[in-house]
Protein backbone atom coordinates (compact mmCIF):
# COMPACT_ATOMS: atom_id res chain seq x y z
CA UNK A 1 0.00 0.00 0.00
CA UNK A 2 1.04 3.52 -0.16
CA UNK A 3 1.72 6.05 2.99
CA UNK A 4 -1.44 9.02 3.11
CA UNK A 5 -0.46 12.24 2.24
CA UNK A 6 1.28 14.21 4.77
CA UNK A 7 3.57 17.63 4.99
CA UNK A 8 7.47 16.94 5.08
CA UNK A 9 10.31 18.86 6.49
CA UNK A 10 14.05 18.28 7.22
CA UNK A 11 15.27 20.92 9.12
CA UNK A 12 18.95 21.73 9.35
CA UNK A 13 19.72 21.80 13.04
CA UNK A 14 18.15 20.05 15.69
CA UNK A 15 16.32 22.86 17.39
CA UNK A 16 14.48 23.66 13.94
CA UNK A 17 13.40 19.95 14.29
CA UNK A 18 12.14 20.27 17.51
CA UNK A 19 9.71 23.54 16.18
CA UNK A 20 8.46 21.31 13.81
CA UNK A 21 7.67 18.82 16.10
CA UNK A 22 5.99 21.43 18.38
CA UNK A 23 3.71 22.97 15.48
CA UNK A 24 1.99 19.90 15.04
CA UNK A 25 0.91 19.42 18.08
CA UNK A 26 1.72 15.54 18.22
CA UNK A 27 0.53 15.19 15.10
CA UNK A 28 4.29 15.11 13.76
CA UNK A 29 7.04 11.91 13.87
CA UNK A 30 10.43 11.99 13.24
CA UNK A 31 11.50 10.40 10.50
CA UNK A 32 15.26 8.45 10.86
CA UNK A 33 16.02 5.54 9.28
CA UNK A 34 12.34 4.78 8.15
CA UNK A 35 12.99 0.73 8.86
CA UNK A 36 9.36 1.27 11.45
CA UNK A 37 8.06 4.08 10.45
CA UNK A 38 7.99 3.42 6.55
CA UNK A 39 6.45 0.30 6.93
CA UNK A 40 3.75 1.76 9.25
CA UNK A 41 3.18 4.86 6.64
CA UNK A 42 3.04 2.15 3.73
CA UNK A 43 0.59 -0.21 5.76
CA UNK A 44 -1.97 3.41 6.86
CA UNK A 45 -1.23 1.87 10.35
CA UNK A 46 0.20 5.10 11.04
CA UNK A 47 -1.04 8.34 9.31
CA UNK A 48 0.96 11.19 10.81
CA UNK A 49 0.29 15.13 9.64
CA UNK A 50 3.88 15.62 9.24
CA UNK A 51 7.10 13.75 9.09
CA UNK A 52 10.29 15.38 10.59
CA UNK A 53 13.19 14.07 8.79
CA UNK A 54 16.26 14.36 11.05
CA UNK A 55 18.38 12.70 8.45
CA UNK A 56 20.46 16.08 8.01
CA UNK A 57 21.41 16.78 11.45
CA UNK A 58 24.76 15.28 11.30
CA UNK A 59 25.86 16.21 14.69
CA UNK A 60 23.30 13.17 15.50
CA UNK A 61 25.54 10.38 13.44
CA UNK A 62 28.64 10.82 15.79
CA UNK A 63 30.24 7.77 17.52
CA UNK A 64 32.69 9.42 20.88
CA UNK A 65 35.00 8.21 23.69
CA UNK A 66 34.55 10.76 26.32
CA UNK A 67 36.56 9.14 29.24
CA UNK A 68 34.70 5.60 30.24
CA UNK A 69 31.78 6.66 28.76
CA UNK A 70 31.03 6.13 25.27
CA UNK A 71 28.44 8.40 23.44
CA UNK A 72 26.24 7.11 20.33
CA UNK A 73 24.31 9.78 18.67
CA UNK A 74 20.80 9.05 17.99
CA UNK A 75 21.10 9.30 13.94
CA UNK A 76 24.16 6.16 14.58
CA UNK A 77 23.14 3.50 11.81
CA UNK A 78 23.09 0.03 12.89
CA UNK A 79 25.63 -0.90 10.29
CA UNK A 80 28.30 1.83 11.74
CA UNK A 81 27.97 -0.22 14.87
CA UNK A 82 28.67 -3.59 13.70
CA UNK A 83 31.91 -2.26 11.57
CA UNK A 84 33.40 0.31 13.83
CA UNK A 85 36.43 -0.57 15.77
CA UNK A 86 35.54 1.98 18.84
CA UNK A 87 32.01 -0.39 19.57
CA UNK A 88 34.42 -3.13 18.92
CA UNK A 89 36.69 -2.42 21.86
CA UNK A 90 34.66 -0.44 23.88
CA UNK A 91 31.23 -1.91 23.31
CA UNK A 92 31.47 -5.86 22.09
CA UNK A 93 28.16 -6.51 23.54
CA UNK A 94 26.51 -4.02 21.38
CA UNK A 95 28.46 -5.35 18.41
CA UNK A 96 27.46 -9.05 18.89
CA UNK A 97 23.60 -8.11 19.07
CA UNK A 98 23.48 -5.44 16.41
CA UNK A 99 24.39 -8.56 14.30
CA UNK A 100 21.13 -10.37 14.98
CA UNK A 101 19.07 -7.04 13.75
CA UNK A 102 16.98 -7.48 10.34
CA UNK A 103 19.17 -7.68 7.73
CA UNK A 104 22.08 -5.33 5.37
CA UNK A 105 19.79 -3.45 4.23
CA UNK A 106 17.95 -3.01 7.46
CA UNK A 107 21.15 -2.44 9.27
CA UNK A 108 22.22 0.36 6.80
CA UNK A 109 19.98 2.50 7.58
CA UNK A 110 18.03 1.88 10.75
CA UNK A 111 18.96 3.95 13.41
CA UNK A 112 20.23 3.00 17.41
CA UNK A 113 17.55 6.39 18.31
CA UNK A 114 14.77 5.07 16.54
CA UNK A 115 15.46 1.43 17.51
CA UNK A 116 15.11 2.77 21.36
CA UNK A 117 12.32 5.21 20.35
CA UNK A 118 10.14 2.52 18.83
CA UNK A 119 10.47 0.23 21.79
CA UNK A 120 9.84 -3.14 20.12
CA UNK A 121 9.66 -5.73 23.36
CA UNK A 122 12.01 -8.30 21.04
CA UNK A 123 14.29 -5.50 19.93
CA UNK A 124 18.07 -5.76 20.61
CA UNK A 125 18.96 -2.12 20.87
CA UNK A 126 16.86 -1.69 23.76
CA UNK A 127 18.05 -5.44 25.75
CA UNK A 128 22.12 -4.11 24.71
CA UNK A 129 21.62 -0.63 26.45
CA UNK A 130 19.27 -1.95 29.56
CA UNK A 131 21.87 -4.09 30.13
CA UNK A 132 24.74 -1.69 29.84
CA UNK A 133 22.87 0.55 31.89
CA UNK A 134 22.92 3.42 29.23
CA UNK A 135 20.90 6.56 29.82
CA UNK A 136 19.91 8.29 26.67
CA UNK A 137 19.59 12.28 26.28
CA UNK A 138 16.63 13.78 24.92
CA UNK A 139 15.60 17.44 23.77
CA UNK A 140 12.52 19.21 23.74
CA UNK A 141 10.71 22.31 23.72
CA UNK A 142 11.59 22.77 27.86
CA UNK A 143 15.34 22.16 27.39
CA UNK A 144 17.44 18.95 27.55
CA UNK A 145 17.46 15.66 29.93
CA UNK A 146 18.68 12.68 30.00
CA UNK A 147 16.27 9.47 31.10
CA UNK A 148 17.84 6.06 32.51
CA UNK A 149 16.69 2.69 30.14
CA UNK A 150 15.69 1.65 32.94
CA UNK A 151 12.74 4.42 32.40
CA UNK A 152 12.34 4.64 29.28
CA UNK A 153 9.55 2.77 28.28
CA UNK A 154 5.60 2.40 29.56
CA UNK A 155 4.73 -0.23 27.74
CA UNK A 156 5.51 -2.52 24.70
CA UNK A 157 6.21 0.06 21.02
CA UNK A 158 6.09 3.50 24.00
CA UNK A 159 9.21 5.31 25.05
CA UNK A 160 8.27 8.27 27.88
CA UNK A 161 9.58 10.86 25.07
CA UNK A 162 6.79 13.21 24.82
CA UNK A 163 5.83 13.77 20.91
CA UNK A 164 7.93 17.22 20.29
CA UNK A 165 11.21 15.85 21.80
CA UNK A 166 13.87 14.23 19.55
CA UNK A 167 16.35 11.51 21.54
CA UNK A 168 19.65 12.57 20.77
CA UNK A 169 22.23 10.91 22.23
CA UNK A 170 22.95 7.59 24.06
CA UNK A 171 25.93 7.40 26.67
CA UNK A 172 26.65 4.25 27.63
CA UNK A 173 28.96 3.83 31.17
CA UNK A 174 32.30 1.75 30.96
CA UNK A 175 31.22 -2.19 29.55
CA UNK A 176 32.57 -5.01 31.86
CA UNK A 177 34.69 -7.32 31.04
CA UNK A 178 32.58 -10.67 30.43
CA UNK A 179 29.06 -10.37 27.99
CA UNK A 180 27.36 -13.10 26.49
CA UNK A 181 24.09 -13.20 24.51
CA UNK A 182 21.86 -15.49 22.86
CA UNK A 183 18.40 -15.44 21.40
CA UNK A 184 15.62 -17.71 19.92
CA UNK A 185 14.38 -16.76 16.45
CA UNK A 186 11.91 -18.81 14.37
CA UNK A 187 13.70 -17.12 11.22
CA UNK A 188 16.64 -16.30 10.43
CA UNK A 189 16.85 -12.06 11.34
CA UNK A 190 13.29 -12.13 11.61
CA UNK A 191 12.32 -10.54 15.54
CA UNK A 192 13.10 -13.11 18.14
CA UNK A 193 11.24 -15.34 20.53
CA UNK A 194 12.94 -14.17 23.19
CA UNK A 195 16.78 -12.90 24.18
CA UNK A 196 19.37 -12.89 26.83
CA UNK A 197 22.38 -10.57 27.15
CA UNK A 198 24.65 -10.61 30.42
CA UNK A 199 27.46 -8.86 31.80
CA UNK A 200 29.47 -9.28 34.76
CA UNK A 201 33.09 -9.45 36.16
CA UNK A 202 34.62 -12.02 37.88
CA UNK A 203 36.73 -10.93 40.62
CA UNK A 204 40.60 -12.24 41.50
CA UNK A 205 38.85 -14.70 44.19
CA UNK A 206 36.67 -16.28 41.35
CA UNK A 207 33.32 -14.67 42.58
CA UNK A 208 30.96 -12.67 40.04
CA UNK A 209 29.99 -8.82 40.73
CA UNK A 210 27.94 -6.71 38.96
CA UNK A 211 26.50 -9.53 36.72
CA UNK A 212 23.39 -8.47 35.19
CA UNK A 213 20.95 -10.15 33.03
CA UNK A 214 17.91 -8.51 30.56
CA UNK A 215 15.67 -10.49 29.35
CA UNK A 216 14.09 -9.50 25.43
CA UNK A 217 10.71 -10.37 24.13
CA UNK A 218 9.08 -12.15 27.54
CA UNK A 219 7.72 -8.75 28.59
CA UNK A 220 5.91 -5.65 27.40
CA UNK A 221 9.65 -4.28 27.16
CA UNK A 222 12.74 -5.84 27.79
CA UNK A 223 13.50 -6.42 31.50
CA UNK A 224 16.57 -7.03 34.39
CA UNK A 225 15.97 -10.44 35.87
CA UNK A 226 16.66 -8.70 39.20
CA UNK A 227 16.12 -11.75 41.41
CA UNK A 228 18.53 -13.88 39.22
CA UNK A 229 21.29 -10.78 39.30
CA UNK A 230 20.73 -10.71 43.50
CA UNK A 231 21.29 -14.92 43.69
CA UNK A 232 24.07 -14.22 41.44
CA UNK A 233 26.37 -11.25 43.64
CA UNK A 234 29.23 -12.82 44.80
CA UNK A 235 28.68 -16.40 43.72
CA UNK A 236 31.44 -18.56 40.98
CA UNK A 237 28.58 -19.06 38.82
CA UNK A 238 28.41 -22.92 39.17
CA UNK A 239 26.19 -25.00 37.36
CA UNK A 240 23.48 -25.00 41.06
CA UNK A 241 23.83 -21.35 41.15
CA UNK A 242 23.16 -21.09 37.26
CA UNK A 243 19.86 -23.59 37.69
CA UNK A 244 18.83 -21.44 40.40
CA UNK A 245 19.05 -18.43 38.48
CA UNK A 246 17.66 -19.67 35.31
CA UNK A 247 14.31 -20.43 37.58
CA UNK A 248 14.47 -17.40 39.59
CA UNK A 249 14.22 -15.66 36.00
CA UNK A 250 10.55 -16.50 35.78
CA UNK A 251 9.83 -13.41 38.45
CA UNK A 252 10.70 -11.29 36.04
CA UNK A 253 8.46 -11.96 32.92
CA UNK A 254 5.32 -11.80 31.74
CA UNK A 255 5.20 -13.31 28.07
CA UNK A 256 3.08 -12.25 25.23
CA UNK A 257 1.08 -15.18 23.36
CA UNK A 258 1.74 -14.06 19.20
CA UNK A 259 2.56 -15.38 16.30
CA UNK A 260 6.21 -16.28 16.99
CA UNK A 261 5.45 -18.28 20.04
CA UNK A 262 2.82 -19.00 23.25
CA UNK A 263 3.41 -17.46 26.50
CA UNK A 264 3.93 -21.04 27.84
CA UNK A 265 6.57 -21.81 25.49
CA UNK A 266 8.40 -18.35 26.29
CA UNK A 267 8.05 -19.29 29.63
CA UNK A 268 9.44 -22.89 28.99
CA UNK A 269 12.62 -20.87 27.21
CA UNK A 270 13.41 -18.49 29.69
CA UNK A 271 15.24 -20.72 32.21
CA UNK A 272 16.71 -22.66 29.70
CA UNK A 273 18.04 -19.52 27.41
CA UNK A 274 19.55 -18.29 31.11
CA UNK A 275 21.39 -20.98 31.83
CA UNK A 276 23.16 -21.33 28.53
CA UNK A 277 24.14 -17.90 28.69
CA UNK A 278 25.51 -17.82 32.04
CA UNK A 279 27.78 -20.90 31.06
CA UNK A 280 28.65 -18.86 28.07
CA UNK A 281 29.55 -16.08 30.31
CA UNK A 282 31.54 -18.39 32.62
CA UNK A 283 33.14 -19.92 29.80
CA UNK A 284 34.55 -16.48 28.60
CA UNK A 285 35.87 -15.76 31.53
CA UNK A 286 37.40 -19.24 32.20
CA UNK A 287 39.15 -18.64 28.59
CA UNK A 288 40.16 -15.23 29.73
CA UNK A 289 41.64 -16.23 32.80
CA UNK A 290 44.40 -18.90 31.20
CA UNK B 1 -1.45 12.18 -7.57
CA UNK B 2 -2.65 14.40 -5.10
CA UNK B 3 -0.47 16.11 -2.02
CA UNK B 4 2.41 17.78 -1.27
CA UNK B 5 5.48 17.61 -4.46
CA UNK B 6 9.13 18.89 -3.53
CA UNK B 7 11.64 19.11 -6.18
CA UNK B 8 14.66 17.42 -5.65
CA UNK B 9 17.84 16.96 -7.69
CA UNK B 10 20.22 13.80 -7.15
CA UNK B 11 22.37 11.61 -9.80
CA UNK B 12 20.99 8.26 -11.41
CA UNK B 13 22.86 5.80 -12.71
CA UNK B 14 25.78 8.64 -13.72
CA UNK B 15 23.69 11.05 -14.65
CA UNK B 16 21.54 14.04 -13.49
CA UNK B 17 18.24 13.82 -12.86
CA UNK B 18 15.84 16.71 -11.16
CA UNK B 19 12.13 16.38 -10.96
CA UNK B 20 9.16 16.79 -8.38
CA UNK B 21 8.17 14.46 -6.23
CA UNK B 22 5.14 13.96 -4.06
CA UNK B 23 6.60 13.68 -0.49
CA UNK B 24 4.32 10.34 0.22
CA UNK B 25 5.96 8.65 -2.67
CA UNK B 26 8.69 6.09 -1.98
CA UNK B 27 11.46 5.67 -3.81
CA UNK B 28 10.84 2.61 -5.55
CA UNK B 29 7.77 4.29 -6.95
CA UNK B 30 9.55 7.32 -7.79
CA UNK B 31 11.92 5.46 -9.84
CA UNK B 32 9.46 3.49 -12.11
CA UNK B 33 6.64 5.26 -12.19
CA UNK B 34 7.72 9.03 -12.08
CA UNK B 35 11.12 8.53 -13.86
CA UNK B 36 10.02 5.27 -16.18
CA UNK B 37 12.82 3.04 -14.44
CA UNK B 38 11.53 -0.10 -13.90
CA UNK B 39 14.17 -2.49 -13.02
CA UNK B 40 13.60 -1.96 -9.13
CA UNK B 41 10.95 -3.98 -8.43
CA UNK B 42 8.16 -3.88 -5.66
CA UNK B 43 7.17 -6.62 -3.79
CA UNK B 44 5.47 -5.67 0.07
CA UNK B 45 6.34 -2.14 0.31
CA UNK B 46 6.67 -3.05 3.76
CA UNK B 47 10.75 -4.17 3.90
CA UNK B 48 10.60 -7.47 4.15
CA UNK B 49 11.02 -8.79 0.49
CA UNK B 50 13.70 -6.96 -0.86
CA UNK B 51 12.30 -6.57 -4.31
CA UNK B 52 13.34 -2.96 -4.42
CA UNK B 53 17.21 -2.95 -3.14
CA UNK B 54 19.44 -0.46 -4.59
CA UNK B 55 22.34 2.08 -3.89
CA UNK B 56 21.85 5.00 -2.59
CA UNK B 57 25.93 6.44 -1.52
CA UNK B 58 26.64 3.41 -2.15
CA UNK B 59 24.97 1.41 0.95
CA UNK B 60 22.33 -1.12 -0.28
CA UNK B 61 18.97 0.08 1.10
CA UNK B 62 15.06 -1.06 0.49
CA UNK B 63 13.36 1.72 -1.99
CA UNK B 64 10.12 1.40 -0.02
CA UNK B 65 11.36 2.48 2.66
CA UNK B 66 12.98 5.23 1.98
CA UNK B 67 10.65 8.32 0.79
CA UNK B 68 11.75 9.85 -3.26
CA UNK B 69 12.23 13.30 -1.39
CA UNK B 70 14.67 11.43 0.79
CA UNK B 71 17.42 11.14 -2.62
CA UNK B 72 17.76 14.56 -3.16
CA UNK B 73 21.31 14.74 -3.42
CA UNK B 74 22.07 11.13 -3.42
CA UNK B 75 24.34 8.86 -5.42
CA UNK B 76 21.66 6.45 -6.60
CA UNK B 77 22.23 3.26 -8.56
CA UNK B 78 19.97 0.67 -9.82
CA UNK B 79 19.91 -2.63 -11.89
CA UNK B 80 19.97 -0.79 -15.32
CA UNK B 81 23.44 0.49 -14.09
CA UNK B 82 25.18 -2.75 -14.82
CA UNK B 83 24.75 -3.98 -17.93
CA UNK B 84 26.60 -1.73 -20.51
CA UNK B 85 23.92 -1.98 -24.25
CA UNK B 86 23.59 -5.82 -24.37
CA UNK B 87 27.40 -7.14 -23.15
CA UNK B 88 25.93 -8.25 -19.23
CA UNK B 89 28.28 -7.28 -16.39
CA UNK B 90 30.54 -9.89 -14.52
CA UNK B 91 27.12 -10.11 -11.81
CA UNK B 92 25.18 -10.44 -14.54
CA UNK B 93 26.94 -12.83 -16.23
CA UNK B 94 27.60 -15.31 -13.11
CA UNK B 95 23.75 -15.40 -12.48
CA UNK B 96 23.17 -16.99 -15.96
CA UNK B 97 26.02 -19.23 -15.55
CA UNK B 98 24.92 -20.99 -12.11
CA UNK B 99 21.10 -20.33 -13.24
CA UNK B 100 20.75 -18.14 -10.60
CA UNK B 101 17.20 -16.90 -11.35
CA UNK B 102 14.14 -18.56 -12.79
CA UNK B 103 11.40 -15.95 -13.26
CA UNK B 104 13.59 -13.01 -12.60
CA UNK B 105 11.57 -10.81 -10.20
CA UNK B 106 14.44 -11.06 -7.32
CA UNK B 107 17.42 -10.86 -9.77
CA UNK B 108 17.69 -7.44 -9.62
CA UNK B 109 17.28 -6.81 -5.10
CA UNK B 110 20.28 -10.02 -5.69
CA UNK B 111 22.34 -8.32 -7.81
CA UNK B 112 22.25 -4.85 -6.06
CA UNK B 113 23.38 -6.53 -3.06
CA UNK B 114 26.00 -8.44 -5.22
CA UNK B 115 27.61 -5.09 -6.65
CA UNK B 116 27.37 -3.75 -2.60
CA UNK B 117 29.29 -6.34 -1.45
CA UNK B 118 31.93 -6.37 -4.06
CA UNK B 119 32.04 -2.65 -3.38
CA UNK B 120 33.06 -2.86 -0.01
CA UNK B 121 36.21 -5.49 -0.73
CA UNK B 122 35.78 -7.54 2.16
CA UNK B 123 36.53 -11.12 2.57
CA UNK B 124 33.49 -13.41 3.02
CA UNK B 125 33.14 -17.23 3.60
CA UNK B 126 29.89 -18.96 2.32
CA UNK B 127 28.45 -18.61 5.39
CA UNK B 128 28.91 -14.66 5.76
CA UNK B 129 28.06 -14.38 1.78
CA UNK B 130 24.48 -16.58 2.70
CA UNK B 131 24.19 -14.08 5.85
CA UNK B 132 24.53 -11.28 3.93
CA UNK B 133 21.98 -12.34 1.34
CA UNK B 134 18.70 -12.69 3.62
CA UNK B 135 17.57 -9.81 3.03
CA UNK B 136 16.21 -10.75 -1.16
CA UNK B 137 13.67 -13.13 -0.71
CA UNK B 138 12.97 -15.81 -4.11
CA UNK B 139 9.83 -17.58 -4.46
CA UNK B 140 11.48 -19.78 -7.36
CA UNK B 141 15.10 -21.02 -7.04
CA UNK B 142 15.57 -22.22 -3.29
CA UNK B 143 18.89 -19.74 -2.86
CA UNK B 144 21.52 -22.04 -3.55
CA UNK B 145 22.14 -20.95 -6.92
CA UNK B 146 21.97 -17.49 -6.70
CA UNK B 147 24.49 -18.17 -2.96
CA UNK B 148 27.02 -19.96 -6.29
CA UNK B 149 26.49 -17.06 -8.61
CA UNK B 150 27.46 -14.12 -5.83
CA UNK B 151 29.88 -16.12 -4.44
CA UNK B 152 31.69 -16.83 -7.79
CA UNK B 153 31.21 -12.72 -8.51
CA UNK B 154 32.86 -11.99 -5.21
CA UNK B 155 36.02 -14.04 -5.65
CA UNK B 156 36.87 -13.53 -9.24
CA UNK B 157 39.31 -10.83 -9.27
CA UNK B 158 40.03 -9.40 -12.85
CA UNK B 159 38.01 -6.45 -13.39
CA UNK B 160 34.96 -6.76 -15.04
CA UNK B 161 35.95 -4.76 -18.19
CA UNK B 162 39.08 -6.75 -18.94
CA UNK B 163 36.83 -9.66 -20.16
C1 LIG C 1 12.75 -6.54 7.50
C2 LIG C 1 12.96 -5.91 8.84
C3 LIG C 1 13.52 -6.66 9.86
C4 LIG C 1 13.75 -6.09 11.11
N1 LIG C 1 14.31 -6.86 12.08
C5 LIG C 1 14.56 -6.32 13.28
C6 LIG C 1 15.20 -7.08 14.30
O1 LIG C 1 15.55 -8.25 14.12
N2 LIG C 1 15.42 -6.48 15.50
C7 LIG C 1 15.07 -5.17 15.74
O2 LIG C 1 15.32 -4.66 16.83
N3 LIG C 1 14.47 -4.42 14.79
C8 LIG C 1 14.21 -4.96 13.58
N4 LIG C 1 13.61 -4.18 12.61
C9 LIG C 1 13.20 -2.79 12.94
C10 LIG C 1 14.39 -1.86 12.79
O3 LIG C 1 15.31 -2.15 13.80
C11 LIG C 1 14.09 -0.37 12.82
O4 LIG C 1 15.18 0.23 12.19
C12 LIG C 1 14.05 0.32 14.13
O5 LIG C 1 13.05 -0.30 14.87
C13 LIG C 1 13.73 1.80 13.96
O6 LIG C 1 14.87 2.61 13.72
P1 LIG C 1 14.84 3.66 12.51
O7 LIG C 1 16.04 4.49 12.63
O8 LIG C 1 14.63 2.94 11.25
O9 LIG C 1 13.59 4.55 12.94
P2 LIG C 1 12.29 5.05 12.18
O10 LIG C 1 11.59 3.93 11.52
O11 LIG C 1 12.64 6.23 11.35
O12 LIG C 1 11.46 5.54 13.44
C14 LIG C 1 10.88 4.63 14.36
C15 LIG C 1 10.12 5.41 15.43
O13 LIG C 1 11.01 6.15 16.26
C16 LIG C 1 10.79 7.55 16.14
N5 LIG C 1 12.13 8.16 16.13
C17 LIG C 1 13.18 7.77 15.36
N6 LIG C 1 14.29 8.45 15.70
C18 LIG C 1 13.94 9.29 16.70
C19 LIG C 1 14.66 10.24 17.49
N7 LIG C 1 15.98 10.45 17.32
N8 LIG C 1 13.97 10.94 18.43
C20 LIG C 1 12.64 10.74 18.62
N9 LIG C 1 11.91 9.84 17.91
C21 LIG C 1 12.56 9.13 16.98
C22 LIG C 1 9.97 7.72 14.88
O14 LIG C 1 9.18 8.88 14.93
C23 LIG C 1 9.16 6.45 14.86
O15 LIG C 1 8.07 6.57 15.73
C24 LIG C 1 13.39 -4.73 11.34
C25 LIG C 1 12.83 -3.95 10.32
C26 LIG C 1 12.62 -4.53 9.07
C27 LIG C 1 12.03 -3.69 7.98
S1 LIG D 1 9.02 -3.93 -1.84
FE1 LIG D 1 10.59 -3.07 -0.64
S2 LIG D 1 11.12 -4.70 0.65
FE2 LIG D 1 9.40 -5.51 -0.40
S1 LIG E 1 13.74 -16.25 -9.51
FE1 LIG E 1 11.62 -16.07 -9.13
S2 LIG E 1 11.60 -15.07 -7.20
FE2 LIG E 1 13.68 -15.49 -7.49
Amino acid sequence: MKSADFAYHRPGDIAEAVRHLQDYDGGARVLAGGQSLMPMMNMRLWRPDAVVDINGLTDLAELTAEGDETRIGALVRYSTLEFSPLVAERLPLLKAMVAFVGDRQVRNRGTIGGSLVQGDPTGEMPLGCLVLGATVSVLGPSGAHTIAMEDLYEGAYTATLAPDEVLTEVRVPPHPPHFAFRECCRRHNDFCVLSVAATGRMADDGRWRGLRIGLGGVNDTPVLAEASMALLEGSRLDDADIAAAGGAALRAIDPPDDIRGSAEYRAHLVPIYVARVLRDLRASAQAAAR
Amino acid sequence: MSGTERAIAFRLNGEAVSADAPVRMHAADFLRHRLGWTGTHVGCEQGVCGMCTILVDGAAIKSCLMLAVQLDGAEVTTVEALAEGDRLNAAQESFKRHHALQCGYCTPGFLMLAESLKASGRTLSRAEVREELVGVLCRCTGYENILRAVEEYLNADEPEASR
